[in-house]
């Protein structure tokens, strides 16, 4: 309903417009006899229109004008002066104060109504922009605060250690614009170093969600010293479940041993990781194997990693597309080349210099995209063992196998995954896996089974030999085997006591020759411990294991 | 993924290892090169993935040169994290293997 204000001194023209007003239809008028009145109304009933008489006694049209615009500061308030004025100058100065048209006296009913029509349709139009301005407004602050609090999140969830500063010379963009690009390092169990980078499609808030997730699976999963495959699998499977179907993240996976040159990678759709030597060449370029992480799913995605080495300093380098996208008018894009070329320009190459020459290179037009870069000078990691924060508690875990135990194909893996859970034995995991497979299939094999290994020699008793174990195991109707682990300290050092319920075998056939196929299991075991003890004709044997990591060729380099 | 294998080249035959190899891959190792191409020249051995290995992964690896003893093959073994290559180096396989 459209609510007019007519402003007039003679009653005798109020109605005259009242009456032509009603028979177009209008119905909701308010009236004032002078220019104070109808400011004051104007304030009270916030009227869509108003006629607005020029001469009036007390506060004139021309007077009241400017007042009752102001008590319609969002919204077109259309004012439409009454007026037998026709020299120009009295005309201008209405619509200098605020008036946005004439009806001239004496009234025409059609160009009255017309008019009126003219100026309902932009008040309407006004109202509906007022409208969304609003809920744009409160849009606005609804982010504001959205991002505020996901910061906070993200300070707390994302915040970047030591490792990174210490060892890596990297750029990423300012936390307080959220962006869908990733920068993680964490310590691995063995001394080394784990390094997530990716970059989720999109920018912003949106993107930057899936990072959280992301980055606490990352760490959780580097505690536990996982290999680079598995961990690209379980975040891959995350994101599928997570991520709506047009959002995946570009990542790249990499474990550095603690020697820091041996690189274990998962790449999926990153630009090529770069190595370069200390003469500036490149020594060696990755290329990514794999679709994105959070596309395909578990029974279609492709763990694989890939494995390289690099010399001490050398210099690998990451980043996401942001920086290989970066646009010049008549070069185009930059590409790996354009960005391996810089990397490769002199020694004194640093994350901010890339970022510099790719802001020169764009020459001052906005990036398309976030650009993280990180560079390692390859050297070994010089972490304080874990073992020097906790004094390290000694204990006793034991395992007691019966033959229905032993049938089980897992159960090695079983006894090996117990075994490693410990803390603090993380450290050694390949080599606690070798040795109690070693022990428990010896005791199984030799003790209780009593296979001889003399079958082996020949290529088809190789086969035939775990044929019989295989044969063995599905009839084995009674067996037993115990193992104990135990931490003896003060020295720190890991005792495992193998014993089986088998008759006892000839010792001597754990000799071992170079080319027999068989024996060296005795050969691994005595390299990969400190000590070993068979006592009882083979039906126990006992080892000792230092719990330093045993790669050990983590030296300085000069 | 516990064994892949690939023929690159006509000449190269692949076996790609998954992340354990020990016993239980006997009989998936010794299949891998039942009927390998004659013209198969070179056998590459990709631990990349391979993080713990055992006494019969040795075994196993050494009864395929005994196996194919009478075709004139070289046989690599590529990518060793270095917990294998360790192990590789206790059992001396470089005397009979192209260690990479």
């Amino acid at each position: 309903m459209v609510k007019i204000l007519i402003v007039d001194d003679e009653e005798i023209n109020r109605i005259m417009l009242r009456e032509m007003l009603s028979e177009a239809g209008y119905s909701d008028f308010i009236e004032a006899g002078n220019g104070l009145e109808a400011v004051e109304l104007a304030c009270r009933h916030k009227p869509d229109i108003v006629l607005l008489d020029v001469i009036m006694p007390g506060m004139s049209g021309t007077e009241a004008a400017p007042h009752i615009k102001a008590s319609s500061p969002d919204c077109y308030l259309p004012i439409l002066f009454i007026t037998s004025l026709d020299d120009e100058q009295s005309l201008v100065r209405c619509l200098a104060s605020g008036g946005d048209d004439f009806i001239s006296k004496p009234f025409e009913k059609i160009i009255l109504h017309a008019k009126l029509k003219a100026h309902e349709r932009t008040r309407q139009l006004s109202l509906e922009i007022q409208d969304k301005n609003r809920s744009l407004t409160y849009f606005q602050l609804e982010v504001e605060r959205n991002h505020r609090i996901v910061e906070h999140i993200f300070d707390n969830a994302i915040g970047q250690n030591s490792i990174a500063v210490d060892y890596f010379d990297f750029y990423t963009q300012p936390e307080a614009q959220f962006n869908g690009d990733l920068f993680l390092c964490e310590q691995s169990p063995s001394g080394g170093v784990y390094v997530f980078i990716g970059d989720f499609t999109g920018h912003g808030l949106a993107s930057a969600i899936g990072a959280i997730p992301v980055a606490q699976l990352f760490t959780a999963m580097t505690l536990k010293g996982l290999a680079v495959g598995e961990m690209a699998s379980r975040i891959n499977r995350l994101l599928v479940n997570l991520l709506p179907a047009d959002m995946f993240c570009v990542a790249s996976i990499l474990e550095i041993n603690a020697n820091g040159k041996n690189f274990t990678v998962w790449s999926g759709g990153l630009p090529r990781l770069a190595v370069k030597t200390p003469e500036q060449q490149i020594r060696l370029l990755i290329d990514p194997q794999h679709m994105p992480l959070g596309i395909l799913e578990e029974h279609e995605f492709d763990n694989q990693t890939q494995y390289f080495e690099t010399e001490w300093g050398d210099t690998l380098l990451l980043y996401t597309d942001g920086l290989m996208e970066s646009h010049h008018k008549e070069l185009g894009m930059l590409g790996e080349e354009g960005v391996e070329k810089w990397f490769t320009m002199n020694q004194q190459v640093s994350a901010q210099l890339l970022v510099d020459k790719a802001e020169l290179y764009r020459a001052g037009e906005a990036a398309d995209d976030d650009i993280t870069i990180a560079l390692f000078q390859c050297r070994p990691f010089q972490f304080k063992p874990p073992e020097l924060l906790a004094k390290p508690v000694p204990f006793n875990l034991s395992f007691h196998l019966t033959a229905e135990h032993i049938k089980d194909v897992y159960v090695i893996d079983q006894v090996v995954a117990i075994v490693n859970s410990i803390p603090g034995l993380a450290a050694i995991r390949s080599e606690l896996f070798t040795v109690i497979t070693e022990l428990t299939n010896n005791a199984i094999e030799h003790g209780i089974l009593g296979l001889s290994s003399d079958l082996k020699a020949e290529p088809e008793g190789f086969i035939e030999y775990y044929e019989r174990r295989r044969e063995g195991i599905e009839n084995l109707q009674q067996g037993d085997i115990w193992i104990t682990v135990q931490r003896l300290m003060p020295d720190n050092v890991l005792e495992i006591c193998m014993q089986d319920s088998g008759p006892g075998f000839d010792v001597s056939v754990l000799q071992s020759s170079e080319d027999q196929t068989f024996g060296r299991g005795f050969v691994l075991i005595r390299e990969l411990c400190e000590s070993l003890q068979i006592s009882d004709s083979g039906k126990q044997i006992k080892i000792i294991m230092s719990l330093m990591p045993t790669v050990d060729d983590t030296d300085i380099p000069e | 993924m516990s064994i892949k294998t690939e023929v690159v080249n006509d000449s190269t035959f692949t076996i790609q290892i998954g992340e354990r190899f020990d016993f239980s891959l006997v009989t998936d190792f010794r299949n891998t090169y039942e009927d390998l191409d004659p013209k198969v020249k070179q056998i590459d051995i990709d631990l990349s993935a391979t993080q713990y290995m055992d006494s019969s992964a040795l075994g196993m690896l050494l009864n395929m040169q005994k196996v194919l003893a009478d075709r004139q093959l070289t046989y690599r073994i590529l990518n060793t994290r270095p917990q294998i290559a360790r192990i590789l180096q206790i059992s001396r396989f470089n005397k009979k293997f192209d260690i990479q």
